[in-house]
C-alpha cells in the first residue's frame, strides 16, 4: 500500500507535473526556438538542454521526496518521473503523426518532432526518447544519492558549462578581442556551440575552482578577518579600485553591441534603485513609476530639442530641470495617495502612470509634446567637446548616474530617514507613534524615487535622441518591479543583479525575447517558492527566511556585509 | 503634581459609546493602573491619549498642553510613549534599529545632511547608536542588538518594546498589558522592571493590566472602568474592598485571581 502510494505521490505525480511543463515548453515553440543555438556543437542544443533540465529537476524532486527508508526507491521514483515526462513527449509525437496538431498549436512542427526524436524519425526515435528520459531520471536519482558537496560541484559545473554555451555570443567576441585568449576561444567553441573537449575542460576547471575554494575559501576569509583594521581597509580599497578599473574599461573590452546592452541595463538600474526606495524601503507599492521616467525624458526633450524650438538648452542645462520636475511630480502624485495603502495605492498609482502616457499622446498637447510622433533631434550630452554619442560613450554617462544614485541610496539606507522608511513599511501606525511625520516621510520617498527615475529618463532621451509616448507604457513599471523582486527587495546589489538578469539576459538571448513575459512569470513564481528573499537579499532578510542556519554565523555575515559597505 | 488630566472625555464609535465623560488625573512619578472587564474602554483611552483616536468631546491635557486631537507623532514629541497590547515591534528590523526608530524625534538629520555626510549628521548617528545600545542593555538585551525583532523570545520582545518607547525620552509611559502571556516568573521580572523604571528614571507609568497580582502589587492608584465609565478609583486596598468593583469586575469570575 505504502509502496503504491509512494509510487503515485513521488513518482507519477511529480512526473506528470514535469510532463505538463515539457509539453508546454515544446508546444509554445520554446524548445524549437532554443534549438538554433547549440550548447555542445552538433550534439546537444539549448532546446534539448531545456528539456533535460526539466527532467533532472523533476527527477531530483521525486527522489528527494521519497523516504529513504526503502533503499533504491528514490532511484526508481526518479526514473519513473523521467519516463513519464519522456512518455508524454512520445505521446505528442504519435498524436502529431495521426492528427494535424498545427491547426491548434502552430509550433507542433516537423522540426520539433525531429528535435524530439534526435532526427531518427518517429519509428525509431521514440524508443530513443524514452531511454534518454529514463537515463536523465536515473541521473537525477544518482545525484540525490551523492554526497552533498560533490553534488554541488556537479550541479555548478553543469550549470557553468550550460551558461557558457547560452552566453556564447557574449563570451566569444570578448575573448577573441584579446590576442592570446582568442586561441582559447577557438579551442573551446566550435560552430555554434562548445566543442566536446572544450565543454569537458570547462566543467573540470569549474569543479577544480569550486573544490579549491571550498578548501581554501574559509581560510582566506579567516585570514582576512584576522588582519588589523588598517590592513582590512587597504584590502577593501584595493578591491574597490579594481572594481572601478573594471567598470571603466568594460565598454572597451565588450565592444559595441554589449555596451549597448549595458546602457539599457544601466538605465534600468537607475530606475530600479529609485523604485527600491519607494517600494523596497518605504513599502509603498507604486505601479505608475514609469510616469516619472517619462517626465524626465520629456522635460529634457522639450528643453533641448530644436524640433520644437521653444528652448535650446544643452543636456546639462536641462538635466536639473528634469530632475526637479521629476521630484515635484513625485510630490504631486504623493499628496492624493497619502492615506492609501497596499492594493489601493497600487491601483491609484497605476492610474497616474496611464494619465501621463495618455496626456503625452493626446492631440490637445501635441504642439508642445509632439503627440504620437514624439520629439526628435534631442542633442547628445557633451562635456568640453567630448560627446556622449555611441553606446560606449553613453555607458560612462550612465555609469556616473548609477554611481551617484548608489551613493545616495547607501547614505539614505543607514540614516534616520532610511530607518523611518523601513519603520513605515513595517507598521505605519506605530511608526507615526514613534514621532515619524508620515506626510513628510512618504512624500520624501516618492520624491526621491521620482528624482532617480527622472534622471534615468533624461539620459534615456539623450541616448535615443528622441522620445515617443509608447516607450512609457505600464510594462516598464512592471519590469522594474519584477527586477527588484527577483533581485532582492530593499537591497542595492540585488537591484543591480535583478536588472542584469531580467533586462540584460533577454537582450543577449534573442530567442528569449518572444518568451520574455513567460520567463518573467516563471521566474517570479520560482523566486517566490525557492528564494522569496531574492537573488541577492539584504543579509537580514536572508536570515529571516532561512533561519535554519545557525544565527551566530549569520550575525557574522551581516556585520561583514555592513563592514563591506 | 498632575501630569495627565482627562476632563469629561467622550469617545464614540457610531452608536457605541466606548468612553463616556471620563475624568482621570495621573500624578507625576506614580504608577497608575487602569483595570476593567474586556471592552471597558481601557485601550480606547490609551488610543485617545496617544493621538490614535480623536475624542468627540472633553479635554486631555498633558503638562499643561491640550493634546486632544494631536496626531501621534506630535504627542510622542511632547513626551508620551506607549507599548501595545499585542506587541507591535517592527518585525523585520533589528532590535537596535527598533530602538533607533524610537529615537527619531530627537534626531535632526535632513536629506541633504545625510547625502552629504555632514560631520554633525555622522556625529548624531554615532551618538544615537550609542544611546540605543545603552537602552538595549537597560532592558537586559545585551548582545542581541543585531537580531531581528521577530526572532526574539516573547519576554525579550516585550522589554524591547518598552526600550523603544523609552527612546523617545517620555515623561509618561503607557504600558498596555505588559505581562500578557507571561508565566509567573516572567511576570515577577516585569513587575520589578516597571518599578525599576519609575524609581531610576522617574518616569510616570500608566498601566493597563488584567493580572490582579500585578495590579495590586505595583500600582499606587487604580482606576476602574466599566462600559466606558469610571466606577471607582483609589489605592489597591480600597479597590479590593469596593463593593461596586467587586460586583462589576471581580465578581465576574476574576475573584479567585485576586487572592
Amino acid at each position: 500500500m505504502t509502496i503504491i502510494k509512494s509510487f503515485w505521490d513521488h513518482g507519477i505525480k511529480v512526473g506528470l507535473i514535469g510532463a505538463v511543463t515539457a509539453l508546454l515548453l515544446s508546444l509554445i515553440g520554446m524548445v524549437e526556438a532554443f534549438s538554433q543555438r547549440d550548447i555542445i556543437a552538433g550534439i546537444i542544443s539549448m532546446g534539448h538542454t531545456l528539456l533535460v533540465v526539466v527532467v533532472i529537476f523533476m527527477g531530483y524532486i521525486s527522489a528527494k521526496q521519497t523516504s529513504a527508508s526503502r533503499s533504491g526507491w528514490p532511484l526508481v521514483n526518479s526514473m519513473i518521473s523521467g519516463l513519464i515526462i519522456a512518455g508524454s513527449l512520445v505521446l505528442l509525437l504519435f498524436l502529431g503523426r495521426w492528427i494535424n496538431l498545427r491547426s491548434i498549436f502552430i509550433n507542433a512542427s516537423p522540426t520539433l518532432y525531429n528535435l524530439l526524436t534526435f532526427d531518427f524519425g518517429i519509428e525509431n526515435g521514440w524508443i530513443f526518447l524514452l531511454i534518454s528520459g529514463a537515463c536523465c531520471g536515473i541521473l537525477a536519482g544518482v545525484l540525490h544519492y551523492t554526497y552533498s558537496p560533490v553534488r554541488r560541484v556537479l550541479i555548478v559545473s553543469f550549470s557553468g558549462v550550460t551558461i557558457t554555451g547560452v552566453l556564447q555570443d557574449l563570451i566569444r567576441p570578448t575573448l577573441s578581442a584579446w590576442g592570446p585568449l582568442a586561441a582559447v576561444s577557438d579551442r573551446i567553441f566550435l560552430g555554434n556551440g562548445l566543442s566536446i573537449s572544450g565543454a569537458l575542460a570547462l566543467g573540470l576547471m569549474i569543479a577544480f575552482i569550486l573544490i579549491f575554494w571550498g578548501k581554501k575559501g574559509d581560510s582566506f576569509k579567516h585570514h582576512y578577518r584576522n588582519l588589523p583594521a588598517g590592513r582590512q581597509k587597504t584590502v577593501r580599497i584595493a578591491a574597490f579600485v579594481f572594481l572601478i578599473a573594471i567598470l571603466l574599461t568594460l565598454p572597451q573590452i565588450l565592444g559595441l553591441f554589449l555596451s549597448e546592452v549595458l546602457t539599457i541595463v544601466g538605465l534600468y538600474i537607475l530606475l530600479g534603485l529609485g523604485l527600491n526606495i519607494v517600494v523596497g524601503y518605504a513599502g509603498l507599492l507604486d505601479l505608475g513609476y514609469v510616469a516619472f521616467f517619462a517626465i524626465g525624458a520629456y522635460v529634457t526633450a522639450i528643453l533641448t530639442s530644436p524640433e520644437l524650438g521653444f528652448f535650446s538648452f544643452t543636456f546639462w542645462q536641462a538635466l536639473p530641470f528634469a530632475i526637479i520636475l521629476g521630484l515635484l511630480s513625485g510630490i504631486v502624485l504623493g499628496i492624493p495617495v497619502l492615506k492609501m495603502r497596499g492594493d489601493y495605492l497600487a491601483i491609484a498609482t497605476l492610474g497616474f502612470g496611464e494619465i501621463i502616457r495618455i496626456l503625452v499622446l493626446s492631440d490637445f498637447l501635441r504642439p508642445w509634446l509632439g503627440g504620437a510622433q514624439g520629439i526628435g533631434k534631442i542633442p547628445k550630452a557633451a562635456i568640453a567637446g567630448y560627446e556622449f554619442a555611441t553606446p560606449q560613450q553613453i555607458y560612462y554617462l550612465i555609469l556616473a548616474g548609477c554611481a551617484l544614485v548608489v551613493f545616495i541610496s547607501l547614505r539614505l539606507r543607514d540614516s534616520r530617514l532610511g530607518r523611518a522608511w523601513k519603520a513605515m513599511r513595517e507598521d505605519e501606525d506605530v511608526a507615526q507613534a514613534m514621532g515619524i511625520n508620515l506626510v513628510y516621510t512618504k512624500l520624501l520617498a516618492f520624491a526621491t524615487g521620482a528624482g532617480f527615475s527622472a534622471l534615468s529618463g533624461a539620459i534615456f532621451s539623450s541616448k535615443l535622441s528622441s522620445v515617443y509616448p509608447h516607450s512609457f507604457n505600464v510594462m516598464i513599471s512592471i519590469n522594474i518591479l519584477c527586477l527588484i523582486i527577483v533581485g532582492g527587495m530593499g537591497n542595492i546589489p540585488g537591484v543591480i543583479v535583478g536588472a542584469a538578469a531580467l533586462v540584460g539576459l533577454p537582450e543577449l538571448l534573442r530567442e528569449f525575447a518572444e518568451y520574455r513575459l513567460l520567463v518573467y512569470g516563471a521566474a517570479l513564481v520560482a523566486m517566490m517558492l525557492l528564494r522569496p528573499e531574492g537573488l541577492w537579499p539584504e543579509a537580514l532578510h536572508r536570515r529571516e527566511l532561512h533561519d535554519d542556519q545557525s544565527s551566530a554565523a549569520d550575525v557574522e555575515t551581516s556585520s561583514e556585509s555592513h563592514a563591506g559597505v | 503634581m498632575i501630569i495627565l488630566n482627562a476632563d469629561k472625555m467622550t469617545k464614540r464609535f457610531g452608536g457605541l459609546v466606548a468612553i463616556q465623560e471620563l475624568d482621570v488625573s495621573i500624578q507625576e512619578s506614580s504608577i497608575h493602573s487602569i483595570i476593567g472587564p474586556n471592552g471597558a474602554g481601557k485601550t480606547t483611552f490609551f488610543n485617545c491619549v496617544t493621538g490614535f483616536y480623536r475624542p468627540e468631546s472633553g479635554r486631555i491635557t498633558f503638562s499643561g498642553h491640550n493634546i486632544g486631537g494631536l496626531t501621534p507623532d506630535r504627542v510622542v514629541k511632547l513626551g508620551i510613549a506607549r507599548t501595545y497590547q499585542n506587541i507591535r515591534l517592527f518585525p523585520n528590523l533589528t532590535a537596535l534599529e527598533n530602538i533607533m526608530v524610537g529615537l527619531h524625534p530627537h534626531l535632526n538629520a535632513g536629506f541633504f545632511g545625510i547625502v552629504m555626510g555632514l560631520p554633525s549628521t555622522r556625529h548624531e548617528e554615532v551618538e544615537a547608536a550609542r544611546e540605543a545600545e545603552k537602552l538595549l542593555n537597560f532592558v537586559y538585551l545585551e548582545g542581541k542588538g543585531d537580531l531581528l525583532a521577530k526572532n526574539l523570545p516573547y519576554g525579550d520582545q516585550r522589554r524591547l518594546e518598552i526600550a523603544r518607547a523609552m527612546a523617545a525620552h517620555p515623561k509618561l509611559l503607557l504600558l498596555d498589558e505588559p505581562t500578557a502571556g507571561m508565566n509567573p516568573r516572567e511576570t515577577q521580572e516585569m513587575m520589578d522592571f516597571i518599578r525599576h523604571l519609575r524609581d531610576q528614571l522617574g518616569i510616570t507609568i500608566l498601566l493597563i493590566e488584567h493580572q490582579m497580582r500585578v495590579v495590586m502589587g505595583i500600582s499606587e492608584i487604580v482606576t476602574v472602568l466599566d462600559y466606558g465609565k469610571k466606577i471607582a478609583e483609589g489605592t489597591p486596598e480600597e479597590i479590593k474592598s469596593n463593593p461596586t468593583v467587586i460586583e462589576a469586575y471581580l465578581g465576574r469570575g476574576s475573584a479567585a485571581e485576586a487572592h
